[in-house]
């Protein structure tokens, strides 16, 4: 069924209890690490994995060893910044690495941290991953004990630490600036950039932030080699990818496949496929955070052929962003899908900036009188012409997201619409 | 380096760094903004100064700009919008701040603004000052697309301290007044909470909103959101005269616009004065002008009669004091009469003062070091004060600043604000004091000593500085005598000696000295916690400060900080004219214009305790807690209230306030300040000048002075510091271009003139003069063993006559305590509050103790001034420090 012979980043679905420390150097772990620091210089690991072309799976899909060879020299401390916020709505690959292959992710940070000279790292995850984090603690002491964290790691004289801390529950906690400051004790509101993380970041140290799955990926990497990787995905788009499926699925879960697989093979031969035999209407492919796209009775053209990577999805007009794919079958009603969209971005919207704070406020109020019967002819344009005073005017990325849903929604399922105002 | 732009088609020339918003604002384009402010960091929040931006693209071969077929740059356009209030200008970048999409995207951020906005402009206090009014009128929709019953409601009155209300429905989270606190106040006590649409800003320290600054608050939201207590619902700003006057509760000397109403002031906010206050206040500005319409003033002459003070004429008043002036002066003599003026008058009311007791009596038997003053006056500035054209705002990096012996936040709120603002700009900041301060948190180095030996801290700094070779190479070889003498006396001060003497570490003794030496400009500012122990009962600790002050101007001159703009000493005296005071030879031994007096009369204790017959009084109260002494018959006192001086009086003559009248004051920095009458005075008060003036009429003197200009006029022939000074100089408003070129907040009070005063120029700034390295011995250390040092701090919100009239600031009252550390507390077995005896010099007081984490151990502190005057009745009104026994009761 797998397009994979093994996992790449969900090994645990291969070797059972690799969560285990002890399983995992059975198999293999650790040794990237040991190879970096035996046989390595520190730009040699960014090399590797700017060859790779590993792409950051946080969201925007910057190139990690791009972002790492940003860290200015000569500058110290380092830190290190593993985005675990995991928040948008169908994303769940970051727990699922934390609770079940804790160690490659915790052996990825400490190969980065050895590559940009980082003297430690904070896994901030969401407020409420407080169970995944006790046995990432867990794994964390262990990885001390053994000696791969902590002072002289493997007798080098390369020494680390990795901190956990928890936010409290914001959405905007994952934007990486808004983190920052959350991690700073601050009130999670994002920064103006630039100046970038790289060069100025955690208490104004240059910073490298990833997600976990982006480090998770650097072991394979590191151990393998960047043409071993390359094998995997497309040539903008290398290597494998944790897709989180939900939604009107018959087999919702998280399926790794290399980039470039194809949307068919992921609702179909993963999730088997939409349920009852009823038609698949729309797919979010990014959570909230990105356009909606038709499904084939409402849509031009077949969108169970697109290729998932990053360049097809953004040509079929969205993103793959973190790849959490909701799918909705000829049920869902678009109005009151794009409605609690909409509810979510006002719920999460800071309100550091005006447009985001009032507009996803005022969209989510004519959502409701549309929702409630009460809507006006009108409404469906102003709802545009809202989403058009946000567009491009908002202080971070989650302000100008959240008018995704709404234009996307109107676009394809005008007619949804217009049936809930009187005329 | 320049950079040079295309804003709408114009060009702009600025220097590297500017905020596009400053450069538009430079060729006279206004970008409408909100969270920005030009003393604030820039953090882009509102979007309200969103403009369309381009730069040149450039060819990464050459370095040039590419060129499109007609020979101009190709421009490439910003994918969205840009803040003009984050985004730095670079060299060709184009700015489009006039096109279509420019305002669609104004209305529509006011659009977004206003869905939740309560609109109640009508009842709302900035209406008609208000930025999102006017720009809502400039650049928004006429018309809202939000319904109005789906608007977010919040709470309408809110106390976020007990002097400001938040309008929480009004507030448009700009962000502007955390801003403040945490970086302009240093006080970060207000947060925003909560996240989108139900954000708010919020105080949790205790007390709420605890910060001397907090009224600033008011001026810079941009909205109503944010009103203080007294001028909420009170007027609508254009009912308002705005009057320019000055600040008179310290001698920063900030300019103020008083805004009257119906014959009252309905608020204090800043004038901007880019050199004095920039566009600050303190709180006890802003709010201590309450005293103005106390129905407490004096408003009619009182004579004793019989014991009782009776109402008279001010023909009867005047008469009956010159004659009875006249009669002793027949029987005893011309220094048999002294007088007494408190540093809060006017410059032209000192100046008569002394010349009515110098010129008409015929003695020297004057003064001003009563109460706050009696322990501290300064001459030192007279030759190495800051130099003229010295801006605290504008220094950085190349500056160090020493603050020896002074608590600015409590002495002197704004010189606080902008001390620290230079150290937030990169100057280095020495403090050292016997206690930490909230400066403290600010400096690089920061030197503890054991109180009555600063003096000897400073030698240990000159040590290393003569040591390392840091001293002046422009001036001290040409203009400087006596360094070989002052090599060779502090040869014996190493830093290990001193350490032993004032606790402070060798080490940092010498970082901090070559911190200071090593900068390319010094200033020093001391205050009273620098001046040694006075002797016995008699000394002050003013004639004890004299080493200190040697000390300090040994400093400057050697390593040269003397003569420039930026470079010098600054004097923290206490009142609004504590400058003008020393200035103008308020003092028994010296004239107008610091020339020795060649008979010295009395001083203000000599006085008291029976050294004259006749004394008078103007804006001071001496004798509060005080006994006349036999020997004086007779008490003239002029005051706006009836202090416990004025009750022991034979005469009261009602003296009007500053809001009432015009005059002038000098600063810390000798800015000589006018400020504009705004109030009647109520009742039959006259100002004191003009009473001063009519008695050496009665006495037989030809004084024709006719206004307070004619004064200041003669001021400027007679004293060659006030040169030049007139009174039309003094009130020329500042040229357009410099109000254009800052404008802070766009409210009516900018009706009332932007001045700039006139700064007298300090000795060493004439280059032919020479300067003296003098040596004074430093005091004795002060003994060790048994007991504590009893310390008196000056606290800003004190017991001072005016404030106490001020009922709003009533809970900010420092009430008399005892402060010790939490280990002195435990040994002593006394919890907070409970009851503490200090004893000393045969008296003993006791007070409820307060814990305190900044007073060091070995040390007790009761401020000065207060209710009641306990600090005053253990160490004498002149002294700052003593040895006292604590017990428990
Ligand atoms: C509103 C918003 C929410 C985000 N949430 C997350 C998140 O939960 N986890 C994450 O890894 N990245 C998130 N990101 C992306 C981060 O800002 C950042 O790009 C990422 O952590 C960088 O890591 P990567 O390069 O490894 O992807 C979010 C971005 C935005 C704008
Ligand atoms: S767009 Fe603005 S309000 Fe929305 S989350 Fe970003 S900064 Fe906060
Ligand atoms: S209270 Fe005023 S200054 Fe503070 S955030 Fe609100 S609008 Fe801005
Ligand atoms: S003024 Fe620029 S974003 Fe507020």
């Amino acid at each position: 069924m797998s397009l994979l012979a093994e996992h790449v980043l969900l090994r645990h679905r291969d070797v059972p209890h690799i969560r285990d420390i002890n399983v995992y150097t059975n198999h293999g772990g650790y040794d990237a690490l040991r190879k970096a620091l035996s046989d390595m210089r520190p730009e040699e690991v960014t090399d590797v994995v700017k060859a790779a072309g590993l792409r950051g799976r946080g969201g925007a899909g910057f190139p990690a060893g791009v972002k790492w060879s940003f860290i200015p020299a000569g500058v110290k401390p380092v830190y290190i910044v593993v985005n675990a916020d995991e928040s948008e709505p169908g994303t769940f690959k970051d727990r699922e690495i934390i609770e079940a292959n804790p160690h490659q992710m915790i052996e990825g940070i400490a190969l980065c941290a050895y590559a940009v000279g980082a003297q430690a790292a904070y896994v901030y995850g969401r407020g409420e991953f407080k169970g995944p984090f006790v046995g990432l603690q867990q794994a964390l002491d262990d990885a001390y004990e053994k000696g791969f964290l902590g002072r002289n790691i493997l007798n080098s004289d390369f020494s680390f630490d990795i901190y956990t801390h928890l936010g409290a529950g914001a959405y905007i906690c994952g934007e990486e600036t808004a983190l920052l400051e959350s991690l700073e004790g601050k009130l999670g509101q994002p920064r103006n950039r630039p100046p970038f993380p790289a060069q100025v970041g955690l208490y104004n140290k240059p910073t490298v932030v990833n997600n976990v799955e982006t480090l998770t990926n650097v072991p394979p990497i590191v151990l393998h080699g960047a043409q071993w990787y390359r094998q995997f995905g497309t040539d903008k788009s290398p290597g494998t990818k944790i897709f989180c499926l939900s939604g009107h699925v018959a087999r919702p879960g998280n399926y790794e496949l290399p980039l470039g697989a194809p949307l068919r093979h992921l609702i179909e031969e993963c999730g088997g496929g939409v349920p009852g035999g009823r038609a698949l209407k729309a797919i979010l492919p990014a959570g909230a955070s990105a356009p909606i796209l038709p499904g084939p009775g409402w849509g031009t053209g077949d969108i169970l052929d697109l290729s998932l990577d990053y360049e097809s999805v953004q040509a079929a007009g969205s993103m793959l962003g973190s790849a959490s794919f909701i799918v909705m079958d000829e049920t869902v009603d678009m109005v009151w899908a794009a409605s609690k969209m909409a509810h979510f971005f006002k719920h999460e919207s800071c309100g550091k900036c005006s447009p985001c704070r009032e507009g996803t406020y005022w969209v989510e109020d004519v959502y409701h009188r549309l929702r409630d019967g009460s809507g006006r002819p009108g409404d469906v344009d102003l709802l545009l012409n809202i989403a058009d005073q946000m567009d491009g005017n908002c202080f971070c990325l989650l302000g100008e997201f959240s008018v995704c849903p709404v234009r996307s929604s109107i676009q394809h399922f005008r007619d949804e619409y217009e049936a809930l105002v009187k005329g | 380096m320049t950079v040079t732009l295309t804003i709408d088609g114009r060009q702009a020339t600025v220097p590297k760094g500017t905020l596009i918003v400053e450069a538009a604002k430079q060729v006279g384009i206004e970008i409408p903004v909100f969270c920005y402010h030009p003393k604030l960091e820039p953090v882009g929040m509102c979007r309200m100064c969103l403009v369309t931006v381009g730069t040149p693209l450039v060819n990464r071969a050459t370095g040039q700009s590419q060129l499109d077929a007609d020979g101009l740059p190709i421009i490439r356009w910003f994918p969205k919008p840009q803040t003009a209030c984050t985004m730095s200008v670079s060299e060709g970048m184009v700015v489009i701040t006039d096109s279509q999409e420019v305002a669609a995207d104004r209305k529509a951020i006011l659009e977004f603004l206003l869905t939740s906005h309560p609109l109640d402009c009508p009842v709302c206090d900035k209406g008609g000052e208000c930025p999102l009014q006017d720009l809502t009128y400039r650049h928004g929709p006429g018309v809202s697309r939000f319904d109005y019953d789906s608007k977010h409601h919040s709470a309408k009155r809110y106390p976020l301290g007990d002097l400001i209300v938040l309008d929480r429905e009004r507030c448009i989270l700009c962000a502007r007044c955390t801003r403040f606190q945490s970086e302009i106040a240093q006080d970060p006590v207000l947060a925003i909470e909560n996240r989108g649409r139900d954000a708010r800003i919020v105080s949790y320290s205790n007390p709420v909103f605890d910060s001397h600054y907090s009224g600033n608050t008011t001026d810079i939201c941009p909205v109503g959101a944010l009103t203080s207590r007294d001028f909420r619902f009170h007027a609508r700003a254009w009912e308002l005269t705005n009057i320019p006057s000055l600040c008179n509760h310290c001698g920063v000397g900030c300019n103020t616009v008083l805004s009257t109403r119906r014959g009252q002031i309905a608020r204090i906010m800043p004038r901007q004065n880019e050199t004095v206050n920039e566009v600050w206040i303190c709180d006890k500005g802003r709010f201590g002008h309450h005293f103005n319409s106390s129905p407490y003033r004096l408003t009619m002459p009182l004579i004793r009669r019989d014991g009782e003070l009776v109402e008279a004429s001010w023909d009867d008043a005047l008469q009956h004091v010159a004659s009875r002036l006249t009669s002793i002066i027949e029987a005893h003599g011309s220094d048999s009469i002294g007088g007494i003026a408190g540093a809060c008058l006017p410059n032209e009311d000192l100046y008569l003062f002394q010349k009515f007791l110098r010129e008409v009596i015929g003695t020297h038997n004057v003064d001003h070091r009563v109460g706050l003053s009696a322990t501290f006056e300064d001459d030192t500035v007279y030759a190495v004060g800051v130099g003229t054209g010295t801006d605290l705002g504008r220094v950085g990096r190349d500056t160090a600043f020493l603050v020896i012996g002074s608590d600015l936040d409590q002495e002197a709120p704004i010189l606080y604000l902008r001390v620290a603002g230079a150290a937030r700009h990169g100057a280095t900041l020495i403090t050292a004091g016997g206690r930490p301060t909230k400066l403290d948190k600010q400096s690089n180095h920061s030197l503890r000593y054991r109180y009555g030996t600063a003096t000897h801290l400073l030698l240990g700094m000159i040590h290393v500085i003569l040591e390392a070779n840091l001293t002046g190479n422009e001036t001290v070889p040409h203009r400087v005598n006596g360094l070989n003498e002052l090599r060779a006396n502090v040869a014996d001060w190493a830093p290990e000696r001193v350490a032993e003497i004032t606790g402070v570490p060798p080490d940092e003794i010498r970082a901090a000295a070559r911190a200071f030496g090593e900068a390319k400009n010094g200033i020093v500012l001391y205050g009273p916690e620098g001046l040694g122990w006075g002797n016995g009962t008699q000394g002050t600790s003013w004639e004890a400060g004299s080493p200190l002050r040697q000390a300090v101007a040994n400093l400057v001159t050697l390593t040269g900080f003397i003569g420039r703009p930026n470079n010098g000493v600054i004097a923290v005296l206490p009142h609004a004219n504590s400058r003008g005071a020393a200035d103008l030879g308020v003092v028994p031994d010296r004239l107008p214009g610091y020339v020795p007096a060649e008979r010295p009369g009395l001083n203000a204790q000599e006085m008291l305790g029976g050294g004259v017959r006749a004394l008078l009084v103007a804006g001071a109260d001496p004798l509060a807690g005080v006994t006349l002494a036999d020997e004086l018959e007779f008490l003239v006192v002029q005051e706006l209230f009836l202090t416990q001086t004025a009750q022991q009086a034979d005469v009261i003559l009602p003296a009007a306030a500053l809001a009432e009248r015009d005059g002038t004051f000098t600063n810390l920095e000798r800015w000589v300040q006018r400020f504009d009458p705004g109030l009647p005075v109520p009742g039959q008060a006259r100002p004191d000048w003009t009473i001063i003036r009519q008695l050496a009429v009665l006495l037989g003197a030809d004084w024709a002075y006719a206004t307070v200009g004619g004064v200041l006029a003669e001021m400027a022939q007679a004293i060659p510091l006030y040169r030049g000074m007139s009174y039309e100089q003094l009130s020329q408003p500042v040229s357009l271009s410099r109000r254009m070129s800052h404008y802070i907040y766009a409210g009516m009070s900018f009706q009332a003139e932007m001045r700039e005063g006139m700064q007298w120029p300090a000795l060493a700034e004439d280059g032919s003069a020479k300067l003296e390295l003098d040596w004074l011995d430093p005091p004795a250390p002060p003994a060790e063993g048994d007991g504590f040092t009893l310390v008196a701090p000056r606290v800003l919100y004190d017991g001072g006559t005016l404030l106490g009239q001020a009922e709003i600031l009533g809970t900010r009252l420092v009430q008399p305590h005892i402060a010790l550390s939490s280990a002195d507390a435990a040994a002593l077995g006394v919890l907070d509050g409970q009851g503490l005896q200090v004893s000393a010099n045969g008296q003993s007081i006791s007070l409820p103790a307060r814990v305190d984490g900044l007073v060091p151990q070995g040390v007790v502190a009761i401020p000065r001034n207060l209710k009641g005057a306990p600090a005053e009745s253990l160490l004498g009104e002149g002294r700052i420090f003593s040895r006292v026994k604590v017990v428990k009761g």
